[in-house]
């Protein structure tokens, strides 16, 4: 029979899980939305990102700050100080994430004007239900300690990096017209904040493998 | 074949060598000194510790760790032969010193604890002054040299020398705690030890006292082979270079039996521990 002899200690560190994986709920959300925005044009969507994203900030402070008077207080060990590196990693990812749907919804507002290329924005739509999953994915296995269905997401980001890289073969082809050649360099960087908001899933992926192993893992391994 | 009397590295017959490699947790680098196996201790019917295999690496602190009633002082207590001294106690088992068997009718036990010195919990200075708590116990082992000598050197590796160059006639007992601890340690290298044991060393000590004395045992090491008790887990992962967890078992008759768990680095008894038990105890999930 095992006794938590550091009740308090062990109540505060799963409340900053908790934490943590409300920002990620709210992060998945905001992607979501981000696109939604992109194909709808909706400035009350883009709106919606933004303020969202006040408050994803606010929750990375307020977990940097919870992190740091555990760590002065309570000195953890073992699976909990595995489990304190992975919520700090967790947190500057998502909240960069955060930050990319920011990016992708302000492009939206910023081109609302401008004629668009409809394979481009199938393409980004595709980008949009690609990464979805990936960070659904990723939050799950967090939260089941999974750490086999983890080493799926390398592969659900293989189709992200495609589309990313084709991506500028359409932009070239909208050169023959100025608006559109404009509304659709912008597109090109909403394709790279999907694709690293998809590498960024992988990274909390290897997190968790982290968290359960205690080695730290690089998913995928980059050659030349 | 007993251990020879030089001061100095500790020369012995290679036919007691063991040739045993550490157990397979245990990182191998440094060589062996202490090859512990199957080792038992009893205080009359009570079983303290059971069925224990542990090495000891040159020059380096390892730390024994374990809730209250584990076994882990006693362990300690059988690296220098000082369970002799409580009555009823019996030690089965090997423990091997540089391939000697600790425990065998020809090894005199004044001797190994000449060369596997101690420090205790509580500071306990001779009565004496400063400077005659240094030389009293070399005198006692027949030691011919210059005391002056022998005084200053320990003292200085003791990093006291500073603190009571000018009080060498003072009372020990007139000291602090942490320089009572200090003084205590250089008495204990004034010896020319190869080991120095240290049970619960810093829990009678304030917190500045305590990282001196934490300081000064990674300095030692570099000279000494540093053996640990300690029930503070962050001090364990402050100085140790390994780091043995013991828990205890609970018999049908309520006696409590110590046992050694996990032993292995200390970077990874502290962060990721192979076993679920030691874990436990690391992360406060226990009782």
């Amino acid at each position: 029979m095992t006794t938590d002899q550091r009740p308090d200690f062990h109540a505060a560190l799963n409340s900053l899980e908790e934490t943590t994986m409300d920002m990620a709920d709210r992060v998945e959300k905001m992607v979501g939305i981000a696109v939604k925005s992109l194909v709808t044009s909706d400035v009350a969507l883009v709106a919606e990102v933004i303020a969202s994203d006040d408050v994803v900030d606010e929750m990375y402070m307020d977990i940097r700050s919870r992190w740091m008077q555990i760590m002065a207080r309570q000195q953890p060990m073992g699976r909990d100080l595995r489990m304190m590196a992975a919520i700090l990693e967790l947190n500057n990812t998502l909240e960069r994430m955060g930050d990319q749907a920011v990016n992708i919804a302000r492009i939206a507002r910023a081109t609302a004007g401008l004629p668009r290329e409809e394979t481009i924005l199938a393409k980004l739509v595709e980008m949009g239900d690609l990464v979805k999953p990936m960070i659904r994915t990723s939050i799950d296995c967090f939260v089941r300690r999974d750490a086999d269905e983890c080493l799926l997401l390398p592969a659900m980001d293989v189709p992200v990096d495609v589309l990313n890289r084709g991506m500028w073969k359409h932009v070239v082809e909208c050169g023959h017209d100025q608006p559109l050649l404009e509304w659709a360099t912008r597109m090109v960087l909403v394709s790279r904040a999907l694709e690293r908001v998809g590498d960024q899933a992988v990274d909390i992926g290897e997190q968790v493998a982290f968290l359960m192993t205690g080695d730290h893992q690089e998913f995928t391994r980059h050659t030349g | 074949m007993s251990i020879r009397l030089e001061s100095g590295p500790v020369v012995v017959d290679s036919a007691f060598s063991t040739g045993a490699s550490p157990p397979p947790t245990a990182p191998e680098t440094a060589p062996v000194i202490f090859d512990i196996k199957g080792l038992n201790v009893y205080y009359r019917d009570f079983h303290a510790v059971a069925d224990t295999d542990l090495d000891i690496h040159q020059h380096e602190i390892t730390a024994l760790i374990g809730p209250s009633g584990c076994g882990k002082s006693t362990v300690l207590r059988c690296f220098n032969r000082m369970n002799d001294l409580i009555e009823g106690a019996r030690v089965e088992g090997r423990v091997l010193y540089h391939g000697i068997d600790l425990y065998g009718p020809a090894v005199d036990a004044v001797e190994v604890r000449r060369r596997i010195g101690m420090v205790f919990q509580k500071p306990n200075p001779f009565p004496k002054s400063v400077y005659d708590n240094i030389v009293f116990g070399p005198k006692v082992a027949g030691w011919k040299g210059n005391p002056d000598d022998l005084v200053e050197e320990s003292l200085r590796r003791a990093a006291l020398w500073d603190e009571v160059k000018d009080k060498l006639d003072s009372s020990a007992l007139d000291l602090s705690g942490g320089q009572q601890q200090r003084l205590c340690i250089a008495r204990a290298i004034a010896t020319s030890p190869d080991v120095v044991l240290m049970d619960e060393p810093c829990s009678a000590l304030d917190p500045i006292a305590t990282y001196r004395i934490e300081t000064l045992m990674r300095e030692l090491k570099e000279r000494y082979t540093i053996v640990v008790v300690t029930h503070n887990m962050q001090q364990a992962a402050r100085v140790s270079d390994r780091t043995a967890f013991f828990s205890v078992d609970v018999g049908d008759n309520g006696q409590r039996t110590g046992r050694l768990v996990e032993y292995d680095s200390t970077d990874q008894v502290f962060t990721a521990p192979s076993l679920k038990e030691t874990e436990d105890y690391i992360t406060g999930r226990f009782g």
